[in-house]
């Protein structure tokens, strides 16, 4: 499946005015959104980029045509809660911890609550919209961190909260959010919460908890180009209506990369010796 | 100020012509101007000139008759005569001419002479020639400009003048206050109409607007029908969706002229039931509700009902080309749909839905009997309807499925669909359970029990558990209610046999499945046996103990056969342990005579027969097979006081031992 997006931004104090507009462009009532989305990066590292290219010579028998393959990318993948306020601690911290562990066990006939998303890189074409591809996967039982760890074997990396409001307007998801997030040090947690912190104590990321207006297209036929140019159009469509309200953009393709980037390895501390001899 | 006081009185008109003899002195020069330019000069004026000018004048018509007659005599002028005259005129042109060179060329050396003051012109060119000789020096002439020396006469006139233009000026600047307070008074009336118009219009929109009804701003033509009301449901379909808008124009008093739109006539919907082509029931026509409403809100509220009804009505006959083989048609814009019910007098029941004009005055010349049928079909259609709009903005809301190649199409909303099955459904249980209501009380006068436990429809039993449990919160309850109308209907029967005994009873399971599409296509029961059946029956273990039947009639007889089978093969088999004979696949049991052990062929065959509702038990002695078969039968029907089937066999067993 591929997305077609188009992102805005929103003030904090437009936030109520947009909300309405939208709510009259839809001709629906908005629906709020909560979700917590984990992050977590494969354990392996990344190769070196070029890494795969041979360097000197060759003792292989020539007439081996080997296929260069080129490095595999890794990417950060992430899992998506759905929840609801009532999942929020309700206290000020005080409460006791469950310690039961997270669970997407869904009764039959309820809608899932657990996902694993995947999103690529945004293509490199022209078309006005960024276009990327996607893959979302239900997860109906089990625990979703203990799979995850294990079906990579993946590491956990972070996680943060979104709330919003969602709207549908024909073949477009308009959601209206800002990513929140637990104040405080962070890179100590070695596994998602098992018991959520209190709504109120979460803080918007950007500090001028502004909005998010991401505006979004789904295409299962990429390679119809009717399909495509139907969906293009309808965002676009989308994008001028909303002109003088908010301006929809279209990202920087590399802000959205989410390839796991190649650390090259600290210098080998023989170096340090080495130096000083050469003065 | 005190000029201003005199100026009140005066009127403007030509100046007063003061009395004729009496000329002012100005005047005088006015005549003497024109006496000069008309007559020539004052001398050649004297009363006896004018005199004889008039008697002259007074003769003219005479002079003219003379004139003509001179004419003739005239003609022939001698030549010498006209020579002279020739001479003459040349000698005056050249006189004349010579005077106007004189004069042109004194003119002119006049204005050579003055410019000459300026040294930088040459002018000698411009000289005459005998001026030239004359040596005047260059610039010796001067020129200056003054005003003339003022006359007493002048100042008077000017001081006249000056008077006559104070007193027009005076008089427009009056005649233009005057024409401005006229246009001011007429502008403010003008604006006064305007704002009781405008007021008007806003007193009426706003009341419209304060019942609930939502206004918007049209786009163009914005003078007359600066707002639009709209009272389509938001969720209807195109075409009704696009007729709930009606613009709200303003007429010559302000208050709002009914659109064409509005005044419509309103249409409403009607279901009559119909029993063997007899009218039995009709829905009640809305009650025309005149209460204190003003008139342009009933008409938008009567627009409003009305365009819901036609949806209803138009949503409907699309619907009825699809459901043609199940007995809907479309004829004179009269939906029939046929709807047998149980009972006799219901057999050839038809439903007949139109849409009539809503104050058209039907007479009601038919008994009322299904009054209550016939509106609550339209209550429930109705209802339907709107639960199509609400499940269309859920739809909407809901993340759409990513884009592919195939369109997504809209379907018709199920109202007679809904119906039909409904109406089938309860059709075919209602009559299955009656059937089976005779046949357990025709088995209990025959003293054999049948258990049964019916429902109707599943999810109606347990509607409460089943909304209350539902995951589906953003629905609201009554929108669950009525999906379930729109999923297939169940409805399970279950009959004990009357071979079973209390502690574990075999059951013979129906249940009915209504859905008109796929994959039934109308009502379906399906017949699950016990397993003590499957071997009465001579059927193989494994195969599948479930039947399906599309016919409540079908049914009915596969029960009926399984009913008696049951009751000759297992219960009479249980009665005479060891002593009966199964010979054939039919309900007939012979049963050995207890006496005679030895090779004696005393057997009784017992067959039993359940048909509409009435169990016959037939027997027959083998003994008399020479000579005829000697028959005895038995029927219950289901009244009280006769023995039982166990009883009446055992005697005839035992009647020949």
């Amino acid at each position: 499946m591929h997305e077609l997006l188009l992102y805005g931004q929103v003030p904090a104090p437009r936030h109520e005015q947009v909300l309405k507009i939208l709510a009259g462009v839809a001709a629906m009532q908005p629906r709020r959104v909560l979700e917590r989305h984990i992050i977590y990066k494969p354990q392996r590292a990344p190769e070196e980029p070029g890494s795969h290219l041979r360097r000197g010579g060759s003792q292989n028998v020539t007439n081996r045509q080997t296929k260069q393959q080129g490095a595999k990318d890794l990417f950060y993948n992430q899992l998506v809660q759905k929840l609801s306020e009532e999942d929020f601690g309700q206290g000020d911290g005080y409460h006791q911890p469950s310690g039961k562990p997270l669970s997407a066990d869904t009764e039959p006939g309820a809608e899932p609550k657990w996902s694993l998303e995947f999103q690529d890189i945004p293509d490199t074409g022209d078309r006005g919209v960024s276009i990327r591809l996607t893959t979302s996967t239900d997860l109906v039982s089990g625990d979703p961190h203990t799979w995850m760890v294990a079906a990579g074997p993946h590491q956990f990396v972070s996680e943060y909260y979104v709330e919003g409001h969602r709207f549908v307007h024909g073949n477009v998801i308009i959601f209206l959010h800002r990513v929140l997030h637990e104040p405080g040090v962070r890179s100590l947690e070695t596994a998602p919460k098992t018991d959520l912190p209190n709504f109120a104590a979460l803080q918007p990321l950007d500090p001028s908890s502004a909005y998010i207006l991401e505006a979004k297209v789904r295409v299962q036929d990429f390679n119809n180009t009717a399909v495509l140019e139907a969906g293009v159009d309808e965002l676009k469509a989308f994008q001028k209506r909303m002109k003088g309200c908010v301006d929809l953009e279209l990202p920087d393709r590399l802000s959205l990369d989410t390839r796991v980037k190649w650390v090259p390895p600290p210098p080998p501390p023989t170096m340090r010796r080495a130096q000083p001899g050469h003065r | 100020m005190s000029g201003a006081e005199t100026m009140a009185s005066v009127a403007l008109r030509p100046w007063p012509a003061s009395a004729r003899d009496a000329l002012s002195k100005e005047d005088l020069y006015q005549q003497i101007a024109q006496l000069t330019t008309e007559r020539g000069h004052l001398r050649g004026i004297t009363e006896k000139a004018l005199q004889d000018e008039i008697d002259a004048g007074k003769e003219l018509p005479e002079d003219v008759m003379e004139a003509v007659e001179q004419e003739k005599k005239e003609e022939a002028p001698t030549a010498r005569d006209k020579l002279e005259e020739i001479h003459r005129v040349r000698n005056e042109m050249a006189t004349k001419l010579e005077w106007a060179t004189f004069s042109a060329a004194n003119a002119l050396d006049l204005v050579a002479i003055i410019l000459s003051k300026d040294p930088s012109k040459n002018l000698e060119s411009a000289y005459s020639h005998k001026f030239k000789q004359q040596g005047v020096p260059p610039g010796s002439f001067g020129l200056d400009k003054t005003d003339p020396p003022e006359r007493p006469a002048d100042r008077q006139r000017l001081a006249d003048t000056a008077m006559r233009q104070q007193l027009v000026m005076k008089g427009s600047r009056m005649e233009a206050l005057d024409w401005a307070t006229d246009n001011l008074l007429k502008a403010a009336t003008k604006l006064e109409t305007e704002v009781r118009k405008e007021t008007k219009y806003w007193e009426e929109t706003l009341s419209i607007s304060k019942k609930g009804w939502s206004i918007q701003r049209t786009r163009k033509d914005g003078r007359h029908a600066p707002f639009a009301v709209r009272y389509g449901l938001p969720e209807a379909g195109n075409h009704f969706k696009a007729r709930g808008l009606a613009p709200l124009r303003m007429d010559k008093d302000g208050s709002i002229i009914l659109d064409p739109a509005l005044a419509l006539k309103p249409k409403t919907l009607r279901v009559r039931i119909s029993d063997n082509g007899k009218i039995t029931g009709a829905s009640n026509l809305p009650t025309q509700s005149d209460v204190d409403e003003s008139a342009i809100e009933k008409s938008i509220q009567l627009a409003r009902d009305s365009l819901f009804e036609e949806e209803v009505f138009h949503e409907m006959s699309m619907e009825t080309r699809q459901l043609l083989a199940y007995g809907v048609e479309l004829r004179n814009s009269v939906i029939q749909l046929a709807a047998p019910g149980p009972s006799d007098r219901s057999k050839h029941r038809k439903i007949l839905i139109d849409c009539i004009a809503r104050d058209d005055n039907i007479p009601l010349g038919q008994d009322g009997s299904q009054d209550w049928l016939a509106q609550n079909i339209a209550e429930f259609l109705r209802l339907l309807l709107t639960h199509e709009h609400h499940m269309r903005l859920h739809r909407r809301s809901q993340i759409p499925p990513p884009l592919t190649q195939h369109k997504r199409q809209q379907s018709t909303p199920p109202l007679l669909r809904t119906l039909l099955s409904i109406s089938s459904h309860l059709d075919a249980i209602d009559s299955l359970h009656a059937y089976l209501n005779v046949v357990a009380r025709t088995l209990k006068s025959a003293g054999l029990e049948l258990a049964l436990e019916a429902s109707r429809e599943t999810s109606w039993v347990k509607l409460t558990d089943i909304i209350k449990e539902s995951h589906r919160k953003d629905l609201s309850a009554i929108d669950q209610l009525l999906q379930t109308f729109t999923r297939p209907f169940e409805g399970t029967t279950a009959l004990s046999l009357p071979s079973s005994n209390g502690a574990q009873s075999e059951h013979i399971t129906v249940s009915t499945r209504t859905y008109i599409g796929q994959p039934h296509f109308g009502t379906e029961h399906k017949l699950t046996l016990p397993p003590s059946l499957i071997s009465v029956l001579n059927l193989s273990n494994d195969q599948q103990r479930q039947f399906k039947m599309s016919s409540t009639e079908d049914v009915k007889s596969y029960l009926d056969w399984n009913l008696s089978l049951d009751i000759s093969h297992t219960v009479l088999s249980k009665e005479y342990p060891g002593r009966t004979v199964i010979k054939s696949k039919d309900p007939r049991v012979c049963i050995l005579s207890n006496g005679s052990k030895k090779g004696s062929h005393k057997e009784y065959a017992v067959s039993i027969q359940l048909e509409n509702g009435i169990l016959k038990a037939t027997a027959s002695n083998n003994m008399h097979l020479v000579t005829g078969a000697i028959a005895e039968s038995f029927v219950w029907n289901g009244s009280p006081g006769h023995p039982s089937l166990r009883e009446k066999v055992k005697s005839w067993v035992d009647r020949y031992p």
